[in-house]
């Protein structure tokens, strides 16, 4: 049996193929301005991937995401609050806490055993700390999302940004700049101030081990180690691409729907 | 699929409050009726109603931005003033012959000021609410009121005696009583949406007094009658301040989540208490409502085991499976609260979501997110 798992994000659209063990396949597009359009290319390459004729071979398929109720070919939508917990908990059943960073938004989700989740919070309506803002500052910076990302750029006297809004952060950068601060410790400053949002977030729902990135933010490196010096505890690496936890935890909950 | 609620009494109450000049504002100025603003659940609207006048609670509704106020206000301040404020600098609330303004919060209480300097209502007053709830501050709004009352008397030339005092009591503790039956309905197979309960209840403080008792009469009849709500997911309880807009309940009725309780500034603490009307001073039995029996809100000192009790009895009464508490961003009357609020449902094993917002709703997409995965948390 297979099923599907398809995760329209504001910035990725993620699409995952599952059978009764294991991933078959899955792919990754970038959100194009029609999320019908986005969840149908994203598919359509993970099933071409999986050497599948077509849609109506999956017995089930989940949407998630943004863009979740304009899943065409859905037979059912589900938050991603809840599929990222489903995921990172497939891929890593010790997982307890999951840091989802995406394109617009960050989540904090605790889960159970189980993989349920127990409790959640949001960032509110901002770009701070999310892939929007390493987007703006890398294109302050002139380095590339790699360049923010890269464990060798992490100075070692990271500057301090206090400005939880993007736009105002990204002055403040350009500030820091002008005053000659080296490019690593702007690097390192960046990412351990989403690393300060994000601990508080995980302060809000109790932090427990072990805690999982997933999300594409989960990618940036200097961000992973940031967070984990911040919180003083790991973040776990999950064996597959974090950034598809989402379209995961949807094609888990497909398979469950399609057995039932 | 509910049906909708289609009484002619129920379709005056969704008017009154989709504006601010609704038909029973204009019908009341046309015949020759004038209007008194207010801020706040804790202004005495029955000293406005013993007047002669009618009371009505200040709203933003239908405000398409704030950038008129936005000169006056700082960027830490809500959303409410600032809207609120915005349409009457536009000119929406040339209608109003008087204003009461109150030390509600820092924020609407700077309204005040800025109205005295930029607007020519009339009759112009702000009073002092205290902070505490005990009987010293029950004689201090004593005071309040009397300087309320002598103030609208003799700028409206009426003589506010006792009897019309203890006239408007009675009239406004009859909405109280009828709201409550409307509540009572909302316990087990509810007959009425939490988004219809919050147009009905929005409507009380937008038309004249009577005439909304009348309507109430007639719902009633009509909910009595009516097939229970289903095909929800859970019964929700929203906590939170000053939250007049159907919209943003209906969004969260959309995903699935019955809002069956509330404890909000147009909700259950309007009616929850009465004003005794078995004491000798009118007077008295208002400032001892207004401090002591009336629902506490977070603004008032020292009060929150009572304002826990207050929710918790309201879960338990209404069978409440999660608590969804709102608050408008830059709110401080009910930050803290809801981190105290969300450990004490934690302890009681009840689902707790905290919800900031805008004044005018924005971002519908979030809110849907937050309440699907909150149901689903709930296993719901």
């Amino acid at each position: 049996m297979l099923v599907g798992g398809c995760d329209i994000g504001s910035t990725t659209g993620k699409a995952v193929v599952l059978n009764e063990k294991s991933i078959v396949s899955q792919y990754i597009v970038s959100s194009t301005t029609r999320p019908e359009e986005t969840a149908r290319q994203a598919m359509d390459a993970a099933l071409e991937l999986a050497g599948i004729a077509s849609i109506d071979d999956l017995a089930y398929v989940v949407g998630t995401g943004y863009g979740r109720t304009k899943v065409p070919f859905a037979n059912e939508n589900i938050s991603e609050i809840t599929c990222h917990g489903r995921g990172a908990h497939w891929l890593d059943p010790e997982v307890r806490t999951v840091v989802d960073i995406g394109g617009q938004d960050c989540k904090v989700v605790s889960i159970d055993s189980r993989g349920k989740t127990v409790e959640f919070v949001m960032n509110d309506r901002c770009a701070a700390g999310t892939g929007r803002f390493f987007e703006a500052m890398a294109r302050v910076l002139d380095c590339g999302l790699e360049g923010i990302s890269s464990l060798e750029n992490q100075g070692p006297n990271p500057c301090t940004i206090t400005n939880q809004c993007s736009v105002f952060a990204e002055s403040e950068v350009v500030t820091l700049i002008n005053e000659g601060t080296e490019l690593p410790d702007l690097i390192a400053g960046i990412n351990l101030s989403v690393a300060n949002r994000l601990f508080s977030m995980v302060k809000r729902v109790g932090l427990v081990e072990k805690l999982a990135l997933t999300g594409g933010c989960s990618k940036n490196q200097g961000l992973a180690k940031a967070l984990e010096k911040k919180l003083g505890v790991e973040v776990t690496t999950l064996p597959e691409d974090p950034q598809v936890a989402g379209a995961l935890g949807a094609a888990l909950i497909a398979k469950e729907r399609a057995a039932a | 699929m509910d049906s909708k609620l289609t009484s002619t009494a129920y379709e005056e109450c969704v008017a009154a409050t989709a504006s601010i000049v609704n038909p029973a504002v204009e019908q009341w100025c046309e015949g020759g009726g004038r209007v008194v603003g207010y801020f706040c659940s804790h202004v005495p609207t029955e000293v406005i109603s013993a007047a002669g006048l009618m009371p009505f609670r200040m709203r933003g509704t239908g405000s398409d931005g704030t950038e008129l106020s936005d000169a006056f206000f700082s960027s830490i301040n809500c959303s409410f003033p600032r809207h609120t404020f915005n349409l009457a600098l536009q000119g929406g609330y040339d209608f109003l012959d008087g204003l009461v303004c109150i030390s509600s919060c820092d924020h609407v209480r700077r309204v005040y000021d800025n109205w005295k300097r930029n607007l020519q209502t009339p009759f112009l007053t702000i009073m002092s609410l205290p902070r505490k709830v005990e009987d010293a501050q029950v004689g201090w709004y004593h005071e309040e009121i009397s300087i309320l009352r002598e103030a609208l008397g003799k700028h409206f030339d009426v003589d506010i005696s006792d009897e019309k005092l203890w006239d408007a009591i009675k009239l406004h503790n009859r909405t109280r009583r009828l709201q409550r039956e409307i509540y009572q309905l909302r316990k087990g197979r509810t007959p009425v949406s939490g988004a219809e309960t919050l147009a009905i209840m929005v409507a009380a403080t937008a038309m004249p007094r009577s005439r909304y008792n009348t309507l109430l009469e007639e719902i009633l009849v009509e909910l009595r009658q009516r097939e229970p709500r289903n095909g929800y997911r859970a019964r929700l309880m929203v906590v939170g301040g000053e939250l007049d807009d159907p919209s943003w309940i209906e969004t969260i009725e959309e995903q699935g989540g019955l809002v069956v309780a509330d404890s909000i500034c147009f909700g259950s603490r309007e009616m929850w208490a009465d004003i005794d009307e078995s004491l000798e001073d009118p007077v008295e039995a208002m400032a001892k409502y207004y401090i002591q029996d009336h629902p506490s809100c977070p603004r008032m000192y020292g009060d929150q085991p009572r304002r826990r009790e207050y929710l918790m009895n309201m879960v338990r009464e209404f069978d409440v499976d999660g608590v969804i508490g709102e608050r408008l961003m830059f709110c401080d009357q009910w930050c803290v609260e809801h981190y105290m609020n969300k450990a004490d449902f934690k302890e009681e094993g009840i689902p707790f979501l905290q919800l900031d917002r805008e004044y005018i709703s924005s971002g519908k997409g979030q809110l849907r997110t937050r309440i699907q995965a909150f149901l689903e948390t709930m296993g719901k």
